[in-house]
């Protein structure tokens, strides 16, 4: 009894303590939500100096993950064995994680000195104050930024001011399994070069062994979330487009754009023309274990499937009933706002090498990316694939997707690609959803 | 600890050849009890302090924080500019809030109560006596303690359409989905339901565990003598002497459950199509993918406005069922 009693008077404080406590471990745990909202800072890099010797160093983040990364190095080693005066340390990280970060780390001044990110996502973080201007970059006749493509130049342009330099252009190339070809009773040197041709093998590279309606093999590899935007790319082809060239008129709904989604949506759904929900990541492993026949993706993924083992081809993306459908990829690199004038000094001289004759012969002789200027293709012998993926056949219809668009990227991620999940899994008409689409497309651009 | 009589008691007792150089606080007449517990609260607050503080810098001070940014239309680059209730009235015409909302709101209303009674009926199997019962229990907890990223990715590596284990037994048995569980929007909310509930059931199973060994046995012995059956006595003894342990349990697993984000982030990104995307996900895609600051802490707000006002309901009338024995 006596114990029962003891018991029972613990119980008693302990239950008068256990409603502070909730409602600070409610307060507490809620905290967690928001602890990732706080924190004022202005722009401006890191605030390194130059040190004793005068030298200055440059953090260069980066997402060259794959094979690239090495090549990417190695002209880097090119360039600080090049002078004295500067140093560039890579530092090399998924893409995601490095649009995850750039924003805090900048905003926190110990953020990067030099930024690469893909150009499509720079107006964004350009509007948002996030990136000095490079314009002077571009009227120093020393850096020679005439030999470059034009395209890879102007893919950094934002409101008329330019806050980027390529790191790469490079258009998405079909790759296609010969042997996959071959077991089809198709030709192997005879890939699609439209998209009817395409739809009419659709049919023989789907292979379903089991018969329980789930192929085993699919024509392509199409992702659609989290990759490369090549579905968007796919409305050219009938000559419509996500929005008109200057980015200030929604053009998604119209009638092209809805025939070219209509062919490829009904593709998919009733031909089972690819797997349905896939990230890029996915399309690329589904391609890679010869689970689908057809890719249209970059240059990064040659080193992959050839260790992979895969006999495959690349040939220029079947073209749709009006016009080509080639998406140009580029990666810009660019300087956080407020960056001093010794710190741009230092990296506009990395910049005019990394662009210069010798530079882009190392990059695309290591990476199989195409050279971003034309005069060096004869010197790059090491890797076939430069040569490739800067036909000018390939290269001169590229383009590359929502150039200078601001909300380019939350119009891709929250708009385009859940529209076409949506599409996918037949969650209304292709007419319904994108018709809603558009008009959410154009309250972004209106922003 | 033991309660300072016994603490003195035992010195005393053992310790009888210092007894004269033990100084007793001089007796005082006046209000004792007050300066004890005043000097017990001290200590106590002494003891909280370093607690508190942490609380304070990296808990009070960023909501306050928050809470000011929910104002503004602050980016992390420029300058907060005020926009008063700008960000507030933007929410109740968002599509995007109201389908997270809701989200949120049916994760929350199937997980918790699962768990709950999971975590139960685990700690009922396992308070019994029975071969590698060890085991059982660390495998139910292990999954807890592991981080939940790295829980995510084992999943969605099991779930994998193509390389999948769940999925290469599922189609044994003749279920192929025509896509990736974590793409098809009919399965997507409830692949990350079942890894939430298995992910956290085994903290809460110890938490019952905990209470069901608190329970005196002679509250059995007399509900047998009285005849009462299995169910009788799990439904009159064991289930109202939990009252305070459900209590806890079920306040923690709502509020973590309106929080969940982490399994969704790494499964499904809140997709297909913010299928799966909760208030916190968007929180997350408002600040860090569209840089909206401002408007991401504005949602914040009144989701801990909802986390607080839930809570305090559900303490209500949960502490009214509380024992003591």
């Amino acid at each position: 009894m006596k114990t029962q009693q003891r018991r029972g008077s613990r119980e008693r404080r302990s239950r008068h303590t256990i409603r502070p406590l909730t409602v600070v471990a409610a307060l507490a745990v809620t905290g967690l939500a928001l602890a990732g909202c706080t924190g004022q800072g202005s722009g401006g890099g890191s605030d390194d100096q130059p040190d004793a010797s005068g030298k200055v160093t440059l953090d260069f983040w980066n997402g060259f993950t794959g094979p690239d990364g090495p090549a990417l190095e190695k002209v880097i080693e090119d360039f600080n064995a090049s002078q004295d005066d500067v140093e560039v340390k890579a530092n090399i990280m998924p893409w995601d994680t490095l649009y995850q970060k750039v924003l805090t780390s900048v905003a926190g001044n110990d953020g990067p000195d030099i930024i690469a990110m893909s150009a499509s996502r720079m107006p964004q973080f350009a509007s948002q104050g996030l990136f000095e201007p490079l314009d002077d970059y571009y009227s120093d006749a020393g850096n020679d930024t005439e030999a470059l493509a034009t395209a890879a130049v102007d893919a950094s342009v934002f409101d008329g001011v330019n806050y980027g330099v390529p790191v790469n252009f490079t258009p998405m190339m079909m790759y296609y399994n010969k042997d996959l070809f071959t077991a089809a009773g198709l030709d192997p040197e005879k890939p699609p070069t439209t998209w009817d041709e395409l739809a009419s093998m659709v049919p023989k590279l789907t292979v379903d062994e089991n018969g329980d309606g789930q192929p085993e093999q699919f024509a392509m590899a199409l992702g659609d979330h989290e990759t490369v935007p090549v579905f968007a790319s796919l409305l050219w082809g009938t000559g419509g487009s996500i929005a008109n060239d200057d980015g200030t008129k929604s053009t998604l709904g119209d009638p092209e754009s809805i025939e070219a989604l209509d062919f490829w949506v009904s593709l998919i759904r009733d031909q089972k023309a690819t797997q349905i929900g896939m990230s890029g990541a996915d399309a690329d492993k589904l391609f890679q274990t010869q689970k689908a026949a057809i890719e249209i993706v970059g240059p990064w993924m040659t080193t992959g499937f050839d260790e992979a083992g895969l006999n495959y081809g690349l040939a220029k993306p079947p073209a749709g009933p009006t016009d080509e459908a080639v998406l140009a990829d580029v990666v810009s690199m660019g300087l956080p706002a407020g960056t001093s004038d010794a710190q741009k000094e230092a990296a506009y001289e990395f910049f005019a090498y990394w662009n210069s004759v010798e530079a882009q012969t190392t990059w695309s002789d290591g990476s199989g990316f195409p050279p971003n200027r034309a005069d060096v293709a004869d010197k790059v012998t090491a890797s076939p694939y430069p040569a490739i993926f800067g036909a000018a056949e390939v290269t001169d219809v590229s383009k590359t997707l929502l150039p200078g668009v601001a909300s380019g990227g939350p119009i891709m991620e929250t708009i385009f690609n859940p529209s076409v999940q949506k599409a996918l899994n037949g969650e209304g008409s292709v007419e319904d959803i994108f018709t809603d689409a558009s008009a959410q497309v154009q309250a972004e651009l209106d922003k | 600890m033991l309660p300072a009589p016994v603490l003195r008691e035992r010195h005393t007792m053992t310790t009888t050849a210092e007894r004269p150089a033990v100084k007793l606080p001089p007796p005082k007449r006046r209000r004792p009890a007050l300066r004890v517990s005043g000097r017990r609260s001290l200590t106590a607050w002494l003891f909280l302090t370093p607690t508190l503080l942490i609380l304070i810098a990296f808990t009070v001070y960023p909501m306050v924080q928050a809470l000011y940014l929910s104002f503004t239309d602050y980016n992390l680059i420029r300058a907060a500019e005020w926009v008063g209730i700008d960000n507030y009235t933007e929410l109740l015409s968002d599509s995007a809030f109201w389908n997270a909302f809701g989200n949120t709101v049916l994760y929350a209303v199937v997980v918790t109560p699962v768990t709950v009674v999971l975590a139960l009926a685990f700690a009922l199997m396992l308070n019994q006596a029975f071969h590698g019962r060890a085991f059982a229990r660390t495998a139910i907890f292990l999954p807890f303690i592991v981080s939940l990223g790295i829980i995510a990715i084992a999943w969605a590596f099991l779930l994998d359409p193509n390389i999948g284990l769940i999925s290469h037994w599922l189609s044994l048995v003749g279920i192929v989905p025509e896509q990736g569980w974590l793409s098809d929007p009919r399965y997507a909310m409830a692949a990350v339901m079942i890894v939430g509930v298995w992910k956290n059931v085994g903290f809460y199973m110890v938490i019952y565990l905990a209470g069901l060994q608190s329970i005196p046995v002679d509250m059995y012995e007399a509900a047998r003598l009285d005849g009462a059956g299995v169910w009788q006595r799990f439904r009159n003894v064991t289930l109202p002497l939990l009252s305070n342990q459900t209590l806890l349990v079920s306040v923690l697993a709502l509020i973590a459950t309106l929080q969940a984000f982490d399994q969704i982030y790494v499964m499904t990104r809140g997709g297909p199509f913010f299928r799966t995307e909760t208030l916190v996900m968007l929180v997350y895609r408002e600040g860090f993918q569209e840089l909206r600051f401002g408007y991401a802490s504005a949602i914040s707000f009144v989701l801990v406005l909802f986390v607080f006002i839930l809570s305090m309901v559900q303490f209500g009338y949960l502490r009214r069922k509380q024992v003591t024995y």
